[in-house]
This record gives structure tokens, sequence and C-alpha cells, in this order.
């Protein structure tokens, strides 16, 4: 009777993991490391596939800036509008220039820029990518010869790192449009003022952390859309979970490391 | 082909805008920050600055000449402060001129004031230092002001004090107001003594007709007569 719970688990039993979902979460760690790794060694050694990270480019940055351009002008709009009342209380309406400008260009316009990056470029990244192994277009680059890591990821998420932080002007700059639109819709403030005071307001310490942790973003976008479409599994539906964990997984490491530009801008500065 | 060429082109005018606009940026901001410009230095010693802080604006006659570059506490009792001034602004700023710390608005940065000095001095040279002038604190202000508080407090309680002693109708003013009988007397006097002129009156004017007073009287009209005939002759000569 008790010799079956005695019994000594088979070799397969052995090797299941005491807690899975941790082991998965570590497995993951370690494999997006690696795959960091291989990337950094691949972007420096040739050969450089220039062409593909040209139409790449074209398709990140030059294809999502209607989307972005709209969201900022929307953007700075609405929070024009809606910071008026609470300034006008204390009788500070000439501030919000100024208010609207640090906002956009030090912290909104970067995340949301790169949320909706996220959302339409490492969606559609994940996608692709996980359609191309499923289908087994991978393993045929592979057969005939082509790096699919240089030739797919490489060019990919550094399309995503360099084009990130010019959709990021584009974006702040037609937020300041949208909320110069917004302070003249109650208001009569020239255009020559207006900008004025946006200047006035900026310093380096605004501009520069916030251009410069845009690369990160971008990077992370690019990352975490290849490393899930590339090593997708479960046929056709690892192709809808690969892009839906990309746009999950980057939004939230988005976020993780705005806090941490924050953080050491804080110290910085 | 064509098409790829055209995508180069326009992932081309794409990324220039963007950088272009990025530099633009840069530019005006560090222009504003006087990085672009040829600048001298000034430095001036103060005993408190107020919060002032590197890149703070310098504004003399309410224009924006410079940027505070950098502050030092030199002892327990002095902050160096270094000014970065735009070159073209030399001539105006006299040796005489002064430095003082003020505020940009009610809830504004602090800014650095050079207060302009008088003409047929010679004009600042590159790091000159100039006097300056202790800036009125916040918490001066809002000690004046408590203290003045205080006082209104006093004020009040004695005005409080002396209304309540008046309704209950102490002391003269006290009376006068609710008194009642009082203000009957008042009344009551006051009736008699425009009688009693009533009746003075009416005796003047018998004495003026009485033969022994009427001389007097007569007298004393020729004399006023003679007054005003003075008075307008000293007008027509004028």
């Amino acid at each position: 009777m008790d010799l079956a719970k005695n019994k000594r688990p088979s070799p397969q039993e052995e090797s299941e993991p005491l807690f899975p979902s941790l082991y998965n979460f570590f497995s993951a760690i370690t494999a997006l490391t690696l795959f960091t790794g291989r990337y950094f060694k691949s972007v420096l050694l040739p050969p450089f596939e220039f062409n593909e990270l040209v139409r790449q480019s074209f398709l990140i940055g030059y294809k999502s800036f209607p989307l972005v351009g709209i969201t900022g002008f929307i953007m700075g709009l609405v929070l024009t509008i809606q910071s008026r009342p609470t300034l006008a209380e204390f009788g500070a309406e000439s501030w919000l220039p100024a208010m609207v400008a640090v906002s956009i260009i030090r912290e909104i316009g970067p995340v949301i820029t790169a949320l909706i990056c996220a959302g339409k470029v490492g969606s559609g990244i994940g996608a692709e990518l996980a359609s191309m192994r499923v289908t087994e277009q991978i393993d045929a680059m592979e057969v005939s010869g082509i790096n699919p890591f240089k030739y797919i990821v490489v060019t990919r998420i550094l399309a995503c790192t360099l084009m990130l932080p010019i959709l990021v002007v584009f974006s702040d700059v037609i937020a300041l449009l949208g909320s110069f639109l917004a302070v003249n819709i109650n208001g009569d403030v020239t255009f020559t003022l207006y900008f004025s005071q946006v200047i006035d307001s900026l310093a380096f310490s605004d501009v520069f952390p916030a251009f410069v942790k845009t690369f990160f973003f971008g990077f992370a976008i690019g990352l975490i859309g290849c490393f899930k479409g590339y090593y997708t599994d479960k046929g056709t539906e690892g192709v809808g979970l690969a892009a839906n964990s990309a746009v999950v997984l980057s939004s939230l490491l988005i976020f993780i490391m705005d806090m941490i530009a924050v953080q050491i801008t804080d110290l910085l500065y | 082909m064509k098409q790829n060429n055209r995508n180069k082109i326009r992932l081309g005018v794409f990324v220039t805008l963007g950088v272009g606009l990025f530099i633009l940026g840069i530019y005006l901001i560090g222009d504003r920050q006087k990085m672009f410009s040829k600048t001298f230095t000034l430095s001036g010693i103060f005993k408190d600055v107020s919060g002032l802080q590197v890149g703070n604006n310098v504004r003399f006659s309410g224009i924006t000449v410079g940027v505070v570059e950098n502050i030092e506490i030199v002892s327990d009792t002095a902050v160096r402060v270094d000014f970065s001034i735009d070159e073209h602004t030399k001539k105006f700023i006299k040796k005489n001129a002064k430095l003082t710390i003020g505020s940009d608005g009610l809830m504004g940065n602090k800014v650095a004031i050079i207060i302009p000095g008088t003409i047929g001095h010679r004009e600042v040279q590159d790091k000159d230092f100039l006097v300056t002038t202790v800036p009125v604190s916040m918490d001066e202000i809002l000690a004046n002001l408590k203290t003045t508080s205080t006082n209104a407090a006093t004020i009040t309680d004695d005005l409080a004090a002396m209304l309540h002693s008046m309704r209950s109708g102490k002391g003269a003013v006290g009376k006068l107001f609710m008194d009642t009988v009082f203000a009957d007397n008042l009344d009551k006097t006051l009736v008699n003594i425009k009688q009693g002129a009533g009746g003075f009156k009416k005796n003047m004017d018998a004495a003026s007709n009485n033969v022994l007073l009427r001389g007097f009287f007569k007298k004393k009209k020729k004399d006023k007569d003679k007054e005003k005939e003075k008075e307008s002759e000293k007008k027509t000569s004028k």
C-alpha cells in the first residue's frame, strides 16, 4: 500500500521545476539577456544590412509619423485646455506655455510616443517575426546562408532605436503647436510670445535626459518585439500571443525605464 | 526600385527635418542661456541669495541680459555669485551699478537684478565685482506681516472692549448713545437754548431802539460802513 507512496520519481518527474511560473520567468530573463548580448555582438560585426535598415526605418519611422503627429497634437491641445482652469484659479494663466512645455518635453511626449510605437510597431514586429518563424521562413534563411538574426532582428531593433527619438521630436513640436492653438481658443497670444515663453521655460536639463531616454524606449520596443516573435512557438496561435505579449511587455518596460530615468535625472540635476 | 528610391528620399527628408528641429530647439535654448553669444563675467558677494540657482536669469532694466553661472559659499556670511552677461550690454552697466535678487512674479523663479548706475561712471570690465544690496526676503515680509497682524488684533480687541462698554452705557460716549434719560435731557436743553436765543434776539432789538443806547449802535454801524468803503477802495486800486 505504501509502496506507491515510496516509489522513486521518474527522471522526467525529477526535471519538473518546483515553481513552474518562476522557472519560466527566470528562463525568459536569461533568454532575453542572451538575445540582447547576441544583438550587440551582431550590430557591430559585418556584414551590415544597410538597405534593410533603411527599409525598416522607413516603415517604423516615416509610416508612424501620421499617428504620432495626430496623437501629439491632441495631447498638447487637451493638456492645455485641462490645465487652464487650475492655473486661472491662481491667476497664473501666463504660466500655461511654460507648464505645458515642460510637461510635454520632459515626460508626456517621450512616454506617450513610445507607448503608441509599442502598440503599432512592437506588435507589428512581434507578429511579423512570429509568422516568419511559424512558416519556417527563418529556417529557410538559415539554410540559404543568410544570417536571419542580422537581417531580421538587428535591423528592426536598430531602426526602432534610431527612429523613436526623431518621432518624439516631431511629437513634441506638434504637441506644442496644439497647445498654442488651445491657448488661443480663450486668449490672444502671438506665436512669437508663445514660443518665446516655451524656450524661456526650458533648460538643457529638461531636453537632454528626455531625449536620451527615447533611445532606450526605442531599443526596448524593438528588442521585445523581436524577442517575442523570434522565439515563438505554438503554431499560428503563437503569432497572436507574440504580438500581444510584445505590446504588453514593451509598454511595461517603457514605464520601468522611465521611472529609472527620472530617478537618475533627479540625482544628476 | 523606383518606389524604393522614393521611400529613401522620404525617409531622408523625415530624418533631416527631425534632426533639424532638435538642433534648432537646442540652439534656441542655448541662445537664451547665452551659450552661443559672447559674454563677460560679473560677480557679487551676497549675504543671502534667497534661493537663487545656477541658470537663473539676470535682468537689467527689465531685460534678460545673462544668467547665473556659479554660486559658491566663501564664508559663513558671504556667498559669491558669478554672472555671465551678454557682451552687448557691457557699455550700459556702470561701475556703480548694484546687484540685488528679486523674483519673477509672486510665484516665479528668482532673478538677479542689476540696478543701473549713474551717468559719469565708467563701464564695468570683465570679472568686476558689483556692490550688492540685501534683497527683501519672504521671511522678513512675513515677520512684518506678523507684527502688523498682532497690532491689528490688539486694536480690534480694544475696539471690541470700547464698543462693549459703550453698549453698556459706560463713559460719556456710552451715555450719549445708550442712556435714554440723558438723551431726553439733552433734547430739552437744546430746546431751552433755542428759546433763550430767541428771547435774547428780541432783547437786543429792543435795546437798539432804546434812546440811551441808540447812539452806540449808530456809531458801530458807521464804523462798519467805513471799513467796507476802505476795502472797496483797496480792491479798485489793485
